[in-house]
């Protein structure tokens, strides 16, 4: 549905639900087990090669330039069968859309090598921290040849994986806040193991600590809020996206699941309120997927008030996906709540994902304090 | 202005006054004694969770997630250390006879440190509860004996409840369903006792228990009259155990696959079956789901003060955060749409407390707890000492026509109105609590963002453990059906449940 009728996208929403299909589904919950289970590299490298990561650079980086449809088609359809990977576009993307931003492409060319492995061509971003909201940051201070970065980071996105880190930090004793490219491998420079957390667990975080780490100002000096909003403005319908994708992928377990299971002599889905529980859910779904497409269009048309429309469909649809994954788990019974079905994880990672971007109450607020002020 | 038989007419009237009030007529009957016994039980838990649980929590779920295998035996032996698993055996049995409804206080207060502790201190009263149902009181004084004397030599001695099976979850709580369903664990009877042949699937506590409530059926055609309860103990030839579940949450409380082929239970580890169900007033059918509704009566109201744990620890972790965390440059406690969330929480704690107390009120005057809160018996059990009450009771308790008194007194005389209003407040303690439970966590991570998805801030976990409480001691669907068939459908002879 979020494709529409247009050829190119129908196209990635084909490659992309085939991919997700093939490469995610089959593994999804081994895959999940990381860190206690390898890191599902090969899939990484194949979503890479398939231009996931590059939707909305521009093609003069080496990008494919599409919208935001595009890039929610992708996610869209990664999310159903397994959100981690989405999670590592997400955050991918959303560095590169703060680079944009910022006018720092040449950043982008820098560390993006056709012939790299993936690892090295990815940035890590903290995905889940709105920096205008946090109190402790990293602090940087003028050195002759740049800039030196001291301090802690938590919850980087990719923190283990990625080679280079996008952070924000702030100069000592001033207000506002600029974002820094890092190496990673770089001296003064400590990871901590994989952050385990709610879910998302393939798609690792980690704590960082900075000692004069030298960083790349990205853009302007205490620009920082302003390329963040920029960037939540765009990537908020992906967010909202993603949420839909695991809606998805958890109504048709679901429904599949009501489908085969007895209980009372019949099929589940013969009692009216396993039915009911399912038009709820079907429901959200279509609410959903109809938002998105209506924010695609509002915000790949800079149409007026696009930047609402697109906030207000990650909001909601992220709620959606809280309440809608736990009937998911519901219409299993005992079974939902195992490891061995994919329900758990949806619910896991539909709670994990609202966090995206920021505390949601303080996102709700900064939606409508937007909305007001226009 | 009103006559007696105007009252009473008015009081029967829809909501009845016996159906809604139950703390009010209740409160006055207790013995005050109860009050500081609760404070006690409290308190220890207290201390058990500073002392044992929050130090260990969540490395211990941290363990489960790399090794689904492992079994928390050090747990389940400090809880033996601490008296737990007879604190609520009465002191005939054995135990230390602490009243019924302040377990349901004390899983609370383990609920909020961890569910998945609570869980394993409560489903070895889940078992004994159902034992008890039956008031086959040389078995129960058997079982009961052998967890005092677990404590005593420091090995633990657990009870389980076995009933779901991979077939039928929901059809195995609700005799309506139950003759539809796809049941098959079966007991056939044989000379000197029956043989069972099945599988019980997601048993909490199962690897870890001695003794298994097992209920099997003497005839798989017609499931609802041929209930049979079995005492089976681990270790007995024939059953097995087999796959460890790998669950998302309350990772510390195994749920485990039970095995039984060909396994013989001689006839005095049979608690009820159909022959010994003859000489009640109902009939076979009714007795088996006025069996489940009394267990369940007491035990949902447990399972609605997991829920309150549950939404508790939710609270605590967000408050502590709130109260210590800058957001957007002033602490998050002060920003008022936090400081309403957090008195949306307390509500929702205080409902949910609430509710299951007046489940316990009614289990005090029409369920389970009923005789051993009458006054009289409480002080006698209280003041009268262990080793003298062995000595009176003991060898009564072998005695068949015990068992036989028992069960007219109990089982007959249990009106069908109490057992309604007990199995329909049972169940909206159940699905009330745990879905405050559930919301309350989403609350709290809402509020937490980022350091709430992590493991180490303890509040993710909470999330994944509350999601059980929605679904094991029957769906909280089946639970708002069982709440209509009990405490609405009653005035409406048109209403039929279970047959749409
Ligand atoms: C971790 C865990 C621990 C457990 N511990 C124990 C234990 O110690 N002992 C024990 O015996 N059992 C235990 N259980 C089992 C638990 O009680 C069952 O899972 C529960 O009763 C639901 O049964 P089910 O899983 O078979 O779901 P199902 O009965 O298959 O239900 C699937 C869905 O269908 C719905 N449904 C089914 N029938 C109807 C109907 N007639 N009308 C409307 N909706 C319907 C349900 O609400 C649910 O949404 C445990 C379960 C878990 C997950």
């Amino acid at each position: 549905m979020i494709a529409g009728t247009n050829k190119e996208l129908k196209l990635l929403d084909k490659a992309s639900a085939e991919f997700a299909r093939k490469e995610l589904a089959p593994n999804r919950e081994e895959n999940d087990k990381f860190p206690f289970s390898p890191f599902f590299t090969p899939v990484l490298e194949k979503a890479y090669s398939l231009d996931f990561f590059h939707a909305l650079l521009p093609e003069k980086l080496g990008g494919i330039g599409h919208g935001v449809t595009a890039l929610s088609v992708i996610l869209y359809n990664i999310c159903r069968e397994d959100s981690s990977l989405g999670g590592i576009i997400f955050t991918h993307t959303a560095a590169q859309e703060i680079l944009l931003a910022a006018d720092a492409g040449n950043l982008i060319q820098q560390i993006t090598k056709s012939d790299a492995p993936v690892n090295e061509c990815l940035i890590a971003f903290p995905t889940f921290n709105n920096p205008s909201e946090i109190e402790n940051m990293a602090v940087f201070k003028k050195k002759d040849t740049g800039y030196a970065l001291s301090g802690a980071i938590d919850y980087m996105v990719l923190g283990g994986l990625a080679s280079h880190a996008l952070l924000p930090a702030r100069y000592d004793g001033t207000n506002g806040f600029s974002f820094f490219l890092i190496d990673l491998a770089a001296q003064g420079v400590s990871i901590s193991d994989p952050i385990h957390s709610l879910g998302l667990h393939a798609c690792p975080a980690a704590d960082i600590r900075l000692e004069n780490v030298e960083g790349s100002l990205v853009g302007e000096e205490r620009q920082g809020a302003a390329y963040f909003e920029a960037m939540t403005d765009r990537m908020s319908v992906p967010a909202a996206a993603m949420s839909a994708g695991i809606m998805k992928g958890s109504f048709s377990e679901a429904l599949e699941y009501s489908r085969g299971r007895f209980q009372g002599g019949r099929e589940i889905i013969n009692w009216s309120e396993v039915k009911m529980i399912l038009a709820d859910m079907a429901v959200k779904i279509q609410n959903s997927e109809m938002t998105i497409s209506r924010a695609c269009q509002a915000v790949d048309n800079t149409e007026k008030g696009w930047q609402h429309c697109s906030r207000a469909a990650a909001i909601s649809i992220q709620e959606a996906a809280c309440d809608l994954t736990t009937w998911g788990i519901q219409v299993l019974g005992g079974v939902g709540y195992m490891k061995d079905f994919g329900q758990e994880k949806r619910f896991r990672d539909a709670k994990h994902l609202q966090a995206l971007l920021g505390l949601a109450p303080m996102r709700k607020l900064k939606f409508f304090k937007n909305l007001v002020k226009n | 202005m009103i006559s007696r038989s105007e009252i009473k007419t008015y009081t029967n009237m829809s909501p009845k006054f016996d159906d809604i009030f139950c703390s009010l007529q209740s409160a006055p009957k207790l013995p005050k004694g109860m009050i500081k016994e609760t404070k006690k039980v409290i308190a220890i838990a207290r201390k058990f969770n500073k002392e044992v649980i929050r130090p260990h929590a969540l490395a211990l779920d941290l363990k489960m997630h790399e090794n689904p295998e492992f079994l928390p035996w050090d747990f389940v032996e400090k809880a033996n250390e601490w008296g737990f698993y007879t604190m609520w055996i009465p002191k005939i049995f054995g135990g230390k006879g602490y009243n019924m409804p302040s377990m349901s206080y004390f899983v609370e207060e383990i609920g909020s440190a961890c569910l998945a502790m609570a869980n394993l201190i409560g489903v070895h009263y889940l078992g004994l509860c159902s034992l008890t149902s039956t008031w086959h009181m040389r078995l129960i004084n058997r079982l009961c004996r052998d967890v005092a004397a677990g404590e005593k030599i420091q090995t633990p001695c657990l009870i389980s409840l076995a009933i779901t099976e991979p077939g039928a979850g929901t059809d195995v709580e609700e005799m309506d369903l139950a003759d539809k369903g796809n049941i098959t664990c079966h007991a056939e009877k044989i000379t000197d006792g029956y043989r069972i042949n099945g599988t019980k699937i997601f048993i909490s506590n199962g690897h870890l228990s001695t003794w298994h409530i097992v209920i099997a059926y003497s005839d798989l055609d017609k499931p609802s009259e041929n209930s049979v309860v079995l005492a089976v103990k681990t270790g007995t030839k024939g059953f097995s155990f087999g796959r460890k579940e790998r669950k998302m949450g309350q990772k510390g409380c195994p749920a485990s696959e039970l095995i039984f082929k060909d396994c013989f239970v001689p006839d005095d580890q049979i608690c009820l079956d159909p022959q010994q169900i003859q000489g009640l007033k109902r009939s076979k059918r009714d007795t088996a789901m006025q069996m489940i509704d009394y267990v369940l009566a007491a035990t949902r109201a447990g399972v609605g003060a997991f829920g309150t744990g549950a939404a508790r620890g939710a609270y605590e972790v967000a408050l502590k955060f709130a109260s210590e965390t800058v957001v957007a440059g002033k602490l998050l406690i002060n920003h008022e749409w936090a400081q309403c969330m957090l008195a949306e929480m307390y509500k929702n704690i205080a409902m949910a407390r609430l509710t299951y107390a007046e489940t316990n009120y009614a289990n005090g005057l029409y369920g389970s707890f009923r005789e051993m809160q009458k006054k009289p018996m409480y002080y006698y059990y209280k003041f009268m000492p262990a080793k003298w009450l062995e000595k009176m009771f003991s060898p009564m308790m072998d005695k068949p026509m015990m068992t036989k008194l028992f069960r007219k007194k109990q089982m007959d005389g249990q009106t069908d109105d109490e057992i309604h209003r007990t199995s329909g407040w049972g169940s909206l303690a159940k699905f009330s609590g745990t879905d405050i439970g559930i919301k309350n966590c989403h609350m709290a991570l809402e509020m937490m963002g980022q350091a709430g998805l992590r493991h180490d801030r303890g509040a993710e976990k909470i999330l994944r453990d509350a999601k059980l409480l929605q679904i094991y001691e029957g769906t909280n669907q089946l639970n708002r059906l069982n709440l209509f068939k009990c405490l609405i459908a009653g005035d409406f002879p048109q209403a039929v449940v279970f047959d749409e």
